[in-house]
């Protein structure tokens, strides 16, 4: 599995997919910092506003499509040279090829994470918040996030592993990201829907008191994880009898 | 441990019910270079893909090693360097990238990547971009992939598909001394005989997923039966007066030629020839080509 972990580090370390894990956070932060007249100084809740502002771009949008096209990109050195036929000749197990690429884009994700987070602090501190750093919502507010992605990323790399072109899964990904603006107004099927969890699970919730945003934060871990569970072991299913 | 390093029993492989593979018994012993010979579409890259476990048989069995594939995929595997179909790389990366990205799945010492390199003299393009190569250097960085691992048997697919003469030339050599030198034992596909007549020692043919001839190249080349090809002043009649006589001749309006080996039978029909004052110009054996032998067995179809 380490060997595995290494090897992808050799085909991953030279390429373009570092420069996107930066983009989001940056553009979050002139977002946040563009928005200054929104924050009035000595404000309660200066932090909690600017993380709604940041992240709602963030959460809704990119994280949702980052994730897409990390697991496309992750996939596409094994389609388009004819890798995957080279990897799975070689003594390495289907599950551990396959593991290994689901933790790369959880890797890659919580870079992302991490650098919004980077995004956010600077934001306030360039700015001057009077008020004092609540680290506890900041980092609740990032890892959600990042466990709100699981179910997307394992369902993205079913898709990206089962269709040997790269922009197929990149299109269905938009495609059913777009209609994020609508749904997280809906308390029905917000929570279930994969696109919208990051962003459910980011936005703290008295920041945005409708739609989804009203379910309480264990049904929504609780409706993640099942349904991470259950796109993993089917793309996971799907793979290990994959004929290449 | 069986003397065989490959064995496949009724090996069947079916797609959407048609048998793209069926009941192939293949056979490879040890030190063998094995041409696995057919015309395109024969089943002969789906079933290299079953003896490396990327795809699963519909029934039969594999034995690789004297150990099922099925059961001991892993450890198999660790004894085998492959090259199916096109080579695979990563082309962002250098050729020593890639043999690296390799070598730590393998665990073999870094000297393994030189070694490899040099055999297949890729040292000087190894710090380039795959991407930049050419077919020919391509397919040499995926024989140079294959042996990393020092493999004990070596699969290659189609290895000199798309390479000029000189690449092919190239390719061959390397394959014949690779016995010699590193022990391996290697099955090569080809859909072109005359590749195969060069290196192999043992053949299989297979036509529409099924194996038609199995054997020593020497085997192949004995059913070449060979034809006694006569220039003679006025062949035509020399044809009505030879099959007057009894011989076996036949005469298309351009040559004449008779179905003859021993050289007895030669030696009296030239006399006869003689006698009824033909001029006899030329006797020549005219070996029936490899080419000719696997049109007939495959039935006339398929491209050579």
């Amino acid at each position: 599995m380490m060997r595995m972990f290494r090897s992808e580090w050799m085909k991953l370390r030279r390429t373009v997919i570092w420069a996107l894990a930066v983009i989001s956070p940056l553009l979050a932060g002139v977002t946040g910092f563009l928005s200054a007249g929104d924050y009035e100084n000595g404000q309660e809740g200066v932090w909690q506003i600017a993380l709604g502002i940041m992240g709602l771009l963030h959460a809704m949008l990119f994280l949702p499509l980052l994730t897409g096209v990390f697991a496309a990109l992750l996939c596409r050195f094994e389609h388009t040279g004819g890798g995957w036929k080279q990897l799975l000749a070689l003594p390495v197990s289907r599950s551990s090829v396959y593991a290994v690429k689901f933790i790369y884009i959880m890797l890659l994700l919580a870079i992302t994470q991490l650098l919004f987070l980077a995004a956010l602090l600077a934001t306030g501190l360039l700015l001057g918040f009077a008020e004092p750093i609540p680290w506890r919502m900041l980092l609740v507010s990032a890892l959600g996030g990042w466990l709100a992605c699981l179910p997307l990323a394992a369902l993205q790399l079913a898709v990206s592993v089962a269709w040997s072109s790269f922009a197929a899964p990149l299109a269905v990904n938009v495609i059913f990201t777009i209609p994020n603006i609508l749904i997280i107004n809906s308390a029905q099927y917000g929570p279930y829907y994969p696109w919208a969890q990051p962003l459910l699970a980011m936005v703290p919730r008295d920041e945005m008191g409708f739609g989804a945003f009203n379910l309480s934060p264990e049904t929504l871990l609780g409706v993640i994880l099942v349904s991470f569970v259950v796109f993993l072991l089917g793309g996971w299913g799907y793979f290990i009898r994959k004929a290449v | 441990m069986s003397k065989w390093i490959v064995e496949t029993n009724q090996l069947t492989k079916k797609l959407g019910g048609k048998a793209v593979v069926s009941d192939v018994n293949l056979r490879i012993k040890e030190g063998d270079i094995y041409g696995f010979l057919g015309p395109n579409g024969a089943g002969k890259t789906t079933t290299i893909r079953m003896l490396l476990g990327l795809a699963k048989p519909t029934y039969g069995h594999v034995h690789i090693f004297g150990h099922e594939l099925a059961r001991k995929r892993i450890e198999i595997l660790r004894k085998v360097g492959s090259l199916v179909e096109y080579p695979s790389f990563y082309g962002h990366l250098t050729a020593y990238d890639n043999l690296e990205a390799v070598r730590r799945l393998l665990d073999v010492p870094r000297s393994r990547i030189d070694q490899v390199l040099e055999v297949v003299r890729l040292t000087k393009e190894a710090r380039r971009a795959v991407k930049g190569y050419s077919l020919g250097m391509k397919q040499r960085l995926g024989i140079a992939t294959a042996l990393l691992g020092q493999p004990q048997l070596l699969v290659l697919d189609e290895p000199t598909n798309g390479l000029d003469p000189a690449g092919i030339l190239e390719i061959r050599e390397l394959i014949k001394r690779m016995p010699q030198e590193h022990g391996v034992t290697i099955l090569v596909s080809s859909h072109l005989l005359s590749e195969i007549d060069q290196m192999a020692n043992r053949v299989g043919i297979i036509t529409k997923g099924k194996m038609i001839f199995q054997d020593e190249t020497q085997v192949l080349r004995q059913q070449a039966r060979s034809r006694i090809q006569l220039a003679v002043s006025e062949p035509e009649e020399a044809w009505r007066m030879l099959l007057a006589h009894g011989y076996h001749v036949d005469w298309d309006r351009q040559q004449l030629t008779a179905e003859l080996t021993d050289d007895k039978a030669v030696a009296t029909m030239v006399a006869a020839l003689v006698q009824h004052e033909f001029a006899v110009y030329r006797v020549q054996e005219e070996s029936a080509s490899l080419e000719q032998i696997f049109l007939n067995m495959t039935g006339g179809e398929g491209s050579l």
